[in-house]
């Protein structure tokens, strides 16, 4: 009979996986989410991979606000400059394991120009100057037809691996899936080191993080680049999966959509921006099914949708910040806790 | 010459309106140190019920002051069961739950009165008024108007009346406020009703200008921002300013470089003024600069 | 707990509802439409359109007597989400043809349509779309835009009395595709025809205020103005044209000029000429007939437009492609696409113009009467019909 967890070194207090346990489970999981693609159908698919594409991108965005404190309105701009390096680079013949890690670094470049101002502005004029560097990119993207396209937008060639078109969501699956399974592996590894440690140090009280030898400058900077690679390889995924990105893809209600999931899944968890970015994800669906399904009978549903979807959308934020500020994950490790400990738990 | 002044004199007037608007961020900035994002939603939610009330055929007085009511009323409502809970959290989460609430009254707008143009009874004129050789546009007149005679009374009102000091007090230092037997709860409260009221307004204004009202009316919230941010979060006097700098330094980008660049300038010229204002000073032209201690 | 197991009863609930198979002969459409986004204002009386439509098919008959089901979505006019909407038509939904609505969205998706061959009726009339070797499966009912601006372009050259010069026109538009649609092809027929193209002013999808961009345009002084944008963007622009006590004469194209706009502008829209391929509801022609039934029986109380009618003519149009291609045994994709290219001056009772389309050529029709508004009300001026000119298509 388990009793509780008892750590007897300081290696098996950082280890990923508290337990065997929970390896296996992991383990399971992961061949379960591998045989989706092979039965799902076309549409669930398509909410499989926006899901590990919104994945990613809440991981990026939690790196920054929820690990180290830095406030940014600015992801969707993040996810444009991925997405349009990706359209660029393919039509330009690169191979896509080439251009997801460019269109990262690119986006991180990005990133740290952008984070620069992070030097003097915290809190809400940080996420002011962000939400500044929204609309400027927005602007770009728009206006400069040559590389962009404009508002007609541009189409991006479809991923190949040796000479087969991964065209549909079920062979996207089988690149998007690994991709977001590493990612997610680097940022859990990430805050077990120096580095990470100083991103939570600068969030926890950043003048005595400096006063504690962290450079505060340099690795506000670097959050913001760590951040917006992640970002931009979802944005390059994202243009891969949507094969047209026109600047409506990238909206200031996505900045504020990925900002919902590190809320609702938990500021500074890997595990919360996980269960947040599905969360946020299956909502719209969900309503979307009920809609359908009811407006047989009510045919006026059908324009209530767009209505219903942004107040949902609205309203649990809201319920979850009163409620459940620490968010999804919270709950699901004193779920966890619960069953671990069954049936002594208390 | 002609166009520059014309040009300038439409920036002007549209700055006032969003001074009008900035006003709202500044007074809940100022007593509860939180930015509002709901702000353009109150806006719309002003107009529309105002038309929702004029169009049952009450005069135009009542209907003005039953709109103020429910302002207020929304005002007091969304600070007692949105905000208070979330005191002292950090301020992503303030960010967040305006957002949020932003998203609810969109869709609850949108829900209840759809997304069509809803024509609003003309109030003014669409004549221009002949300033020299300038047209000048009757609403705009009007709403500088107003604009000028809140910043009078709110000027007073922070000067003079004691709800007015005990807020200033309440921005200055909340526990010495609390000490000297000013009820911090209140404050808050009383400040998202003026705002509220204040930005139902520059709703009805704004309508009554365009002859309609639709959802497109809450952009208005994001379109002041730069100007709150350029006057500095918590002074009156630089909401006001910066109102009127952002919208000449719309129109100004609108009418020289838009040209240029095929249009969206007008909208992105706030945005990059801001970063750079914030780079020499991080509070805005008129923020109070904090010294933070650990 | 108990709510979270009603909560999963109800989605249960709902994915078998959706899942039911579908009775005999039942052929699904699709339908997208812009029902809360930015042209809203006009999406709504086309869907609206286009739902009467298909109960009034149902009701009479159906295709050979099988029932249509109209698979529709609000996409709010975001890219994106037309995008989704129709992986999850075709995919699922399994559609035979698709009901679209915006140029930015339909010309998106031109690619993917063709490789799933899927028919593409949009109600967006954008020249890129007429030209079979490059959009084989793109189809609309209307002269197109750049038709359609050529005709008010003409208009605007025999409005013109002064003969001591050229009449000098400004073109205002959209930041997006439906706004851009037309403008290269009136930019050539304005030097065609000897008319001086002295401005274009570009304004946001939503806009609160058109000032600078018509003092700009002042600047330049133009007689005439086209506005490319919907009724509510046109209205604003002559509101602020009347604040500033412009003489320009404005023209607008069809998705900004129908009976709404003397409603939303009132007196600023007052002398406003507009392209209108479908005639004003309640017009008398013989067309008009089973909408007025329709209508009568079962929502007299509301009011319709323009917009409302152009939503039946699709349906009109495509039911009969279904018809011609379920003869055929051709009720795919591909044979309602072949259905659609033996259209003949398909007439549709004056509700607009006779439809052609040919293997090579999707031009329906290039005939473009011109409106004017007059004491409140619509009166028609005048109808140009541009040349089938091969140079033109797909432009």
């Amino acid at each position: 009979m388990r009793s509780g967890e008892f750590h007897t070194s300081y290696r098996a207090d950082m280890a990923i996986f508290d337990t065997a346990r929970a390896r296996r489970v992991l383990a399971v999981f992961l061949v379960v989410l591998f045989a989706v693609p092979l039965v799902g159908s076309s549409y669930w698919l398509d909410v499989l991979n926006r899901a590990a594409i919104a994945v990613i991108a809440a991981t990026g965005l939690n790196i920054l606000t929820g690990f180290t404190g830095q406030i940014s309105l600015g992801n969707a701009a993040f996810l444009a400059i991925g997405a349009y390096s990706t359209a660029y680079l393919a039509a330009h013949g690169v191979p896509f394991f080439a251009v997801i890690p460019a269109s990262g670094i690119l986006a991180a470049l990005a990133g740290m120009v952008f984070g620069v101002p992070s030097l003097r502005l915290k809190g809400l004029y940080l996420a002011m100057a962000t939400l500044a560097a929204h609309f400027i990119v927005e602007f770009a993207v728009t206006h400069w037809d040559s590389v962009t396209g404009g508002v007609n937008g541009t189409s991006v060639p479809p991923p190949s691996v040796f000479g087969l078109a991964l065209a549909n969501d079920r062979t996207l699956a089988f690149l998007i899936l690994p991709v977001c399974i590493l990612t997610l592996w680097f940022a859990k590894n990430l805050f077990r080191t120096r580095v990470g440690k100083a991103f939570v140090a600068i969030r926890d009280q950043d003048i005595s993080a400096e006063v504690m030898g962290v450079q505060v400058f340099r690795f506000k900077v670097l959050a913001f680049g760590v951040s917006s690679f992640y970002v931009g390889v979802a944005g390059s995924l994202l243009a891969y999966h949507a094969r047209i990105i026109s600047p409506e893809n990238f909206p200031l209600s996505l900045a504020i959509d990925q900002l919902g999931m590190i809320i609702i899944g938990g500021l500074g968890s890997v595990l919360g921006s996980i269960l947040g970015a599905i969360f946020l994800t299956l909502l719209p669906e969900v309503l979307r099914l009920l809609t359908s399904a009811l407006s047989g009978q009510f045919p006026a549903l059908v324009q209530l949708f767009a209505p219903l979807k942004l107040g949902v959308f609205g309203i649990t934020i809201v319920l979850f910040l009163i409620f459940e500020p620490d968010g999804l994950a919270a709950r699901f490790r004193r779920i966890r806790n619960y069953f671990r400990l069954y049936p002594f738990s208390y | 010459m002609e166009f520059f002044l014309q040009v300038l004199l439409n920036g002007l007037v549209v700055g006032s309106i969003y001074s009008l608007v900035a006003l709202g961020f500044v007074i809940i900035f100022k007593s509860s140190g939180i930015l509002n994002f709901a702000q353009g939603e109150f806006l719309l939610l002003g107009a529309y019920v105002f038309l929702a009330i004029s169009s049952a055929h009450a005069p135009i007085g009542a209907a003005l002051l039953l709109t103020f009511a429910f302002s207020a009323i929304l005002g007091l409502v969304l600070e007692r069961l949105v905000l208070r809970p979330l005191i002292g959290e950090p301020i992503i989460s303030v960010i967040m739950v305006t957002l949020g609430l932003s998203s609810l009254l969109r869709a609850i707008v949108q829900g209840i009165w759809g997304t069509d143009t809803r024509p609003l009874p003309s109030v003014f004129s669409l004549d221009p008024i002949q300033l020299g050789p300038l047209p000048i546009a009757r609403g705009y007149l009007y709403s500088a108007g107003c604009v000028a005679v809140l910043l009078v009374v709110l000027t007073l009102f922070f000067k003079y009346a004691r709800p007015g000091i005990a807020m200033r007090a309440t921005a200055d230092s909340q526990q010495v406020a609390l000490s000297m037997g000013i009820s911090v709860r209140r404050i808050f409260a009383l400040s998202w009703s003026i705002a509220a009221v204040v930005s139902a307004i520059g709703g009805i204004l704004l309508a009554t200008m365009r002859g309609g009202v639709d959802g497109s009316l809450a952009i208005l919230g994001l379109k002041v921002l730069p100007a709150v941010i350029v006057g500095g979060l918590d002074s009156i006097g630089g909401a006001i300013l910066g109102g009127l700098l952002i919208g000449v330094l719309e129109n100004l980008s609108g009418g020289y470089l838009d040209p240029v660049f095929g249009g969206g300038v007008k909208e992105v010229a706030p945005f990059v003024a801001l970063v750079l204002i914030l780079m020499v000073r991080p509070y805005g032209l008129f923020g109070k600069v904090r010294i933070e201690r650990v | 707990m108990h709510s979270i197991r009603t909560a999963l009863l109800v989605l249960c609930a709902a994915a078998a509802a959706r899942a039911q198979a579908p009775a005999g002969g039942e052929i699904k459409v699709g339908g997208i439409f812009d029902l809360t986004g930015i042209t809203s204002d006009v999406g709504k009386p086309f869907a609206q359109g286009v739902r009467d439509g298909v109960s009034w098919t149902n009701d009479n008959g159906g295709i050979n007597g099988k029932k249509i089901r109209l698979v529709d979505v609000d996409y709010g006019y975001k890219i994106p989400e037309a995008v989704a909407a129709y992986k999850r038509m075709v995919g699922d939904d399994k559609v035979v043809m698709i009901n679209g609505w915006g140029t930015g969205d339909t010309e998106g998706l031109k690619a993917q349509v063709n490789q799933d061959k899927i028919p593409y009726l949009s109600a967006s009339f954008s020249g890129h779309l007429t030209d079979p070797s490059k959009t084989p499966y793109n189809f609309f009912v209307a002269p197109s835009y750049s038709d359609q601006l050529r005709a008010w372009l003409h208009w605007v050259k025999d409005d013109w009395k002064d003969k001591s010069r050229n009449p000098k026109v400004a073109f205002f538009y959209g930041d997006n595709a439906y706004g851009k649609a037309p403008i290269e092809a009136g930019r050539r027929y304005c030097k065609e025809i000897g008319v001086d193209l002295v401005d274009e002013q570009i304004v946001p999808g939503a806009f609160q205020d058109a000032t600078t961009q018509l003092l700009n345009m002042k600047q330049k002084g133009a007689d005439y103005a086209y506005i490319n944008v919907t009724t509510t963007g046109v209205s604003t622009i002559l509101r602020d044209a009347k604040k500033l006590g412009l003489a320009t004469k404005f023209g607008s194209n069809p998705y900004g000029f129908s009976e709404a706009l003397p409603q939303v502008a009132k007196e600023a829209a007052e002398g406003v000429t507009g392209v209108m391929p479908h005639v004003p509801f309640g017009e008398k022609v013989s067309g008009m007939k089973r909408l007025m039934e329709f209508h009568q029986k079962n929502h007299p109380q509301d009011t319709h437009d323009a917009l409302y009618v152009r939503g039946w003519t699709y349906v009109l149009v495509w039911t009969e492609a279904l018809k011609r291609a379920d003869k055929a045994k051709a009720l795919t994709g591909e044979g309602v696409k072949a259905a659609l290219e033996t259209f003949k001056d398909f007439d549709l009772g004056g509700l607009t113009e006779p439809v052609t389309y040919t293997p090579t050529d999707h031009r329906p029709s290039t005939k473009t009467p011109i409106y004017q508004v007059k004491g409140g009300k619509l009166a028609k001026v005048a109808e140009y019909e541009m040349p089938r000119k091969s140079e033109w298509l797909g432009l």
